[in-house]
């Protein structure tokens, strides 16, 4: 399993977008953060803004991958991470190919149980993020879209 | 076992009371492995569990899943689950997902060890 290097990431003059297909499956979500970090701290995002884009990262890929497990749905596709560097802010794209799932009911199921272990993903990814986008379509996967601004930006 | 960046241990202070020390990263795929510790511990008795975070790095929500599970199933055999010494990271998790008021949260592990009988059940 390749190790993401921290050097080389914006090495080419154009390179505004870092694009990660990962295997569907748990061992691999923490490959996928340590990406995304690195992507971050090239970018200049502070200490605490790099582990808040990992936390969301790495919910965004459990979400797809969990959902993947529980609807028996192949776990031997692939899931898509693209890194999207703008001047002042890191947009991270997470895309699967399930069949998508719906975050109002995963919210109203945290809302009725505290105790409740669903929902806690996304209620992070909705704090951590600057802003979160869910696209979902019947057979065509999840698409999630968040994007954190550079501090002082 | 696969090699994980997580490292569980456990260690048992009385029968009914044990620490478990979560060291590292802790995600989707190692939680299987911190479900089987807490419900290993509780099989032998367990009644009062204290999570020892000093070290812990990164909690998912599926390890927080893990620890909620733990809880409930202490609390309803009149037990509890407690939390020492998170770190700041730990510790904003746990308030983003409200569950600092759903777990009782201490400074350390010795802290964490005492007066089983204020919350959670009577020891």
């Amino acid at each position: 399993m390749g190790r993401p290097r921290g050097k080389g990431v914006m090495t080419t003059a154009i390179a505004s977008r870092v694009e990660l297909k990962i295997p569907s499956r748990a061992e691999f979500i923490s490959v996928a953060r340590l990406a995304v970090a690195a992507v971050a701290a090239r970018m200049g995002f502070n200490y605490d803004d790099i582990e808040d884009l990992k936390v969301a990262t790495g919910e965004a890929l459990t979400n797809a991958i969990q959902h993947a497990e529980t609807t028996g749905e192949a776990t031997d596709k692939d899931i898509v991470v693209v890194c999207a560097m703008q001047s002042d802010a890191l947009i991270i794209e997470v895309r699967d190919s399930g069949s998508g799932f719906d975050p109002e009911l995963r919210r109203q199921a945290l809302e009725r149980d505290e105790l409740q272990e669903g929902g806690l993903g996304l209620l992070l990814i909705e704090s951590l993020m600057d802003k979160v986008d869910f696209k979902t379509k019947p057979g065509k996967g999840t698409l999630v879209r968040m994007t954190k601004r550079l501090a002082g930006s | 076992m696969d090699r994980t960046d997580a490292e569980l241990s456990s260690q048992q202070v009385d029968g009914q009371t044990a620490v478990l020390r979560i060291g590292g990263e802790v995600d989707l795929y190692n939680t299987p492995q911190l479900k089987e510790q807490i419900l290993g511990l509780i099989e032998t008795g367990v009644r009062h569990l204290v999570v020892d975070l000093s070290d812990a790095e990164y909690l998912d929500s599926t390890a927080l899943g893990a620890l909620i599970g733990g809880l409930k199933r202490l609390r309803e055999r009149q037990g509890d689950l407690r939390l020492a010494a998170p770190r700041p990271r730990i510790r904003k998790v746990l308030e983003i997902t409200r569950l600092l008021n759903v777990f009782e949260v201490r400074e350390s592990v010795p802290e964490a060890l005492k007066d089983w009988g204020a919350r959670g059940g009577k020891a």
